[in-house]
């Protein structure tokens, strides 16, 4: 079957090279190293900094051996990597210097991401990415593969997770294949107008700013120079010698108005970079989403391995009836350095109204009544044990404003901690919990409001947490470990607290199934 | 040492009988360690303060007595803290999972489901060997932030127990 399904250029056993196109990607992840190290060279760049600024042309030489250098690792890498399909195992070898050899069995894959970056658009190839349950260091990525040929082997590995058929292993290949194209189908999809809603409601700023940090210099530099040239003296407008109290104010708040402005269109533009096209499709145990502008990217999800589904919503959500909804599956091991990396452990559905995140909970945890169960709220006390920081706090910072400015001061600082305070209210007004038969809700927030939800039988640790004080009041907190992290229900009830902990052992015991 | 597996899934008490101390000998070795790393550090700031090779500044020659005192302090605290909340760390063995309670002021009771468990390591270092006891770890896909680690067991002890996790036919189905 392999040998149908895998081999469109070469037999399947022998150490296959990429397509010469790789060597584009491995040029591009050079740069990107590059340019992260170069934060390494700014004490260097700092002594000579004065000689460089007086022979500008001494650059010109450096960024051409640097770029040489780049693009000399780039072929050696593109030479030295190979990889081979046999026996149901992906094999990898890639290195220089430090050779590195991967063997991965296709029943261990547990993620599978096609990456389509602009640049290998034209050429119509991709970059699989196979993320394993295990470490982060255990992942493979095959670059510049054509596109045909990694949806086959996406399809491939995933099929090998399944319990094979007795009937004849190419047939039952192509057969499910098949199916699998049948019987997908699509979930949801965002429109550019909800992909507008999301940047608006979440800052999605970071993308660029992201992206900008090398340059932020520069621009700073040529926007006071536009504002020079057509003719704004912006130090006028904020001196307050020259103008009157209310114009600068004004001047201040039309800054603020237009900086909120910019950041929010840069907002719906890194959202319409990350979503494009944004897709949620579903076959019979998997989630795929496919989204980017630029970067497609194409996730694949089982759906056995969800782990907690999370309904976040920012006050600017709740407003406009708009849910993020994250499915969120096992991520120990990986270590989170970006929230694009992020990205590819969770699901995030975003902006979508309540029926629409109703009909996708419904269908990854069946059964299951986030929308309709109701929540039980947690003690009172919540607030008071979070008001004993504040207690010193004030103290400390009444006296330092007396000695500053009297009266005033600690009228100012009480001002701010009633304030504290009421927030502090709405805190707990918003933290509750239920449960039914298989599953935990808790609900959180402060401005916004966060829903999660997550079946009893993945559960992998709790944790019973109890002061001399909330042993008194009869009062609890608990943390369930999920695979994908922990959650954290403060100040039930002691017995609300036992029984839900009680039963999640129990069903964790006793109903045996997998959490994978 | 037999342990006394209770066949219920209640969420056990740390003041029932079931639940078992540490092993005696950890207080002592927890008590000592702290006072080994405040000797380290006062040894090397007793070091540096007398070194003839580079002239330090006189503010932190004269800050020197003071952070001597603020070091012995600390660790007297410490060592106060940790007389008292040893005896409060005991584990117990059920059926299906493992309990660890710990806690002066605040009492936590950590449950790991057997069943739950992907491998066991026990930990040794020079002094736990010094003193013949081990920490248990045991892993589950919860992450490494939480992994659930009994410490001070007498080593025959830990052995038992990772044998009895090892045998326990949860763990050996795939979970």
């Amino acid at each position: 079957m392999d040998k149908d399904l895998l081999a469109p250029e070469a037999s399947n056993n022998h150490w296959q090279r990429l397509s010469p196109i790789a060597v584009l990607y491995f040029v591009a992840s050079g740069i990107k190293t590059a340019a992260n190290n170069a934060i390494y060279l700014l004490p260097a760049l700092a002594v000579s900094y004065s000689t460089a600024k007086e022979s500008p042309q001494l650059w010109i030489p450096i960024v051409i051996a640097v770029l040489c250098l780049i693009s000399l690792t780039s072929f050696l890498q593109y030479a030295f990597y190979s990889f081979r399909l046999a026996n149901e195992n992906i094999e990898i070898r890639s290195g220089v210097f430090s050779k590195t050899y991967i063997n991965l069995p296709f029943t261990r894959i547990q993620n599978v991401t096609i990456e389509r970056p602009l640049y290998y658009r034209f050429t119509n190839t991709c970059c699989l990415q196979l993320d394993t349950a295990g470490s982060a260091k255990q992942e493979a990525k095959i670059v510049a593969l054509p596109v045909d040929y990694a949806e086959r082997l996406k399809h491939s590995i995933l099929l090998k997770e399944k319990p094979a058929t007795s009937k004849s292993a190419t047939d039952c290949a192509s057969e499910s294949l098949a199916q699998n194209a049948q019987a997908e189908y699509v979930l949801n999809t965002r429109s550019i107008k909800d992909l507008v809603i999301h940047g608006i409601t979440n800052n999605r700023v970071w993308i660029i700013i992201g992206a900008m940090a090398p340059f932020y210099d520069d621009v700073a530099r040529s926007l006071a120079g536009f504002a020079e040239r057509a003719g704004i003296d912006y130090q006028h407008y904020f001196d307050s010698q020259s103008q009157a109290f209310w114009q600068v104010g004004l001047a201040i708040i039309s800054l603020i108005f237009v900086a909120m402005l910019s950041v929010t269109l840069l907002s719906v533009i890194g959202s319409i970079v990350l979503f494009y096209d944004y897709s949620l499709a579903k076959t019979d145990d998997r989630y795929i989403r496919r989204s980017g502008l630029f970067t497609k990217q194409e996730v694949t999800i089982k759906r056995s391995r969800l782990q907690v589904i999370a309904q976040k919503q920012d006050w600017l959500d709740v407003i406009l009836g708009r849910i993020n909804l994250e499915l969120k599956q096992n991520s120990s091991g990986i270590q989170q350095t970006n929230e694009l990396q992020d990205n590819q452990n969770k699901i995030l559905v975003p902006s979508v109204t309540h029926s629409e995140a109703d009909i996708i909970i419904r269908d990854a945890f069946s059964d299951n009544n986030l929308g309709k169960i109701s929540f039980n709220a947690i003690s009172p006390r919540f607030i008071l044990r979070q008001c004993l920081w504040l207690i010193p706090l004030n103290l400390l910072f009444s006296l330092m404003a007396y000695f500053k400015s009297g009266l005033m001061g600690i009228l100012l600082i009480q001002i701010i901690c009633s304030f504290i305070i009421c927030l502090i209210y709405i805190r707990w007004k918003r933290w509750g919990y239920a449960s039914d038969n298989e599953y935990i809700y808790i609900r959180k927030g402060l401005f916004g409001v966060d829903h999660y939800c997550f079946p009893k039988f993945k559960v992998q640790q709790t944790q019973f947490i109890q002061s001399r004080m909330m042993l008194k009041q009869g009062l609890a907190s608990i943390n369930v470990i999920m695979a994908s992290g922990a959650l954290r229900i403060p100040f039930m009830r002691q017995h609300d607290a036992k029984s839900i902990l009680e039963n999640v052992l129990f069903t964790v015991s006793f109903k045996r199934k997998s959490w994978m | 040492m037999n342990y006394q597996i209770v066949e219920t899934s209640a969420l056990p008490d740390p003041n029932e009988i079931n639940f078992e101390s540490l092993n005696k000998r950890y207080r002592p070795l927890a008590i000592c360690t702290t006072w080994l790393f405040a000797l380290l550090f006062i040894a090397i700031m007793t070091i540096t303060r007398f070194q003839p090779f580079i002239n330090l500044h006189t503010d932190l020659l004269a800050i020197y007595p003071y952070a001597f005192g603020c070091v012995m302090i600390i660790t007297l605290l410490i060592s106060v803290y940790l007389f008292f909340a040893i005896p409060c760390k005991k584990y117990c063995l059920k059926e299906h999972d493992l309990h660890y309670c710990s806690g002066l002021i605040f009492r936590k009771i950590i449950s790991q489901p057997i069943l739950r468990i992907q491998h066991v390591e026990l930990k040794r270092g020079p002094l736990e060997r010094a003193f013949n006891l081990a920490s248990l770890q045991v892993f589950s896909a919860g992450g490494s932030l939480h992994t659930f680690e009994i410490p001070g067991l007498d080593m025959r002890d830990s052995q038992k127990i990772r044998q009895y996790i090892l045998d326990h036919k949860d763990v050996l189905t795939d979970g």
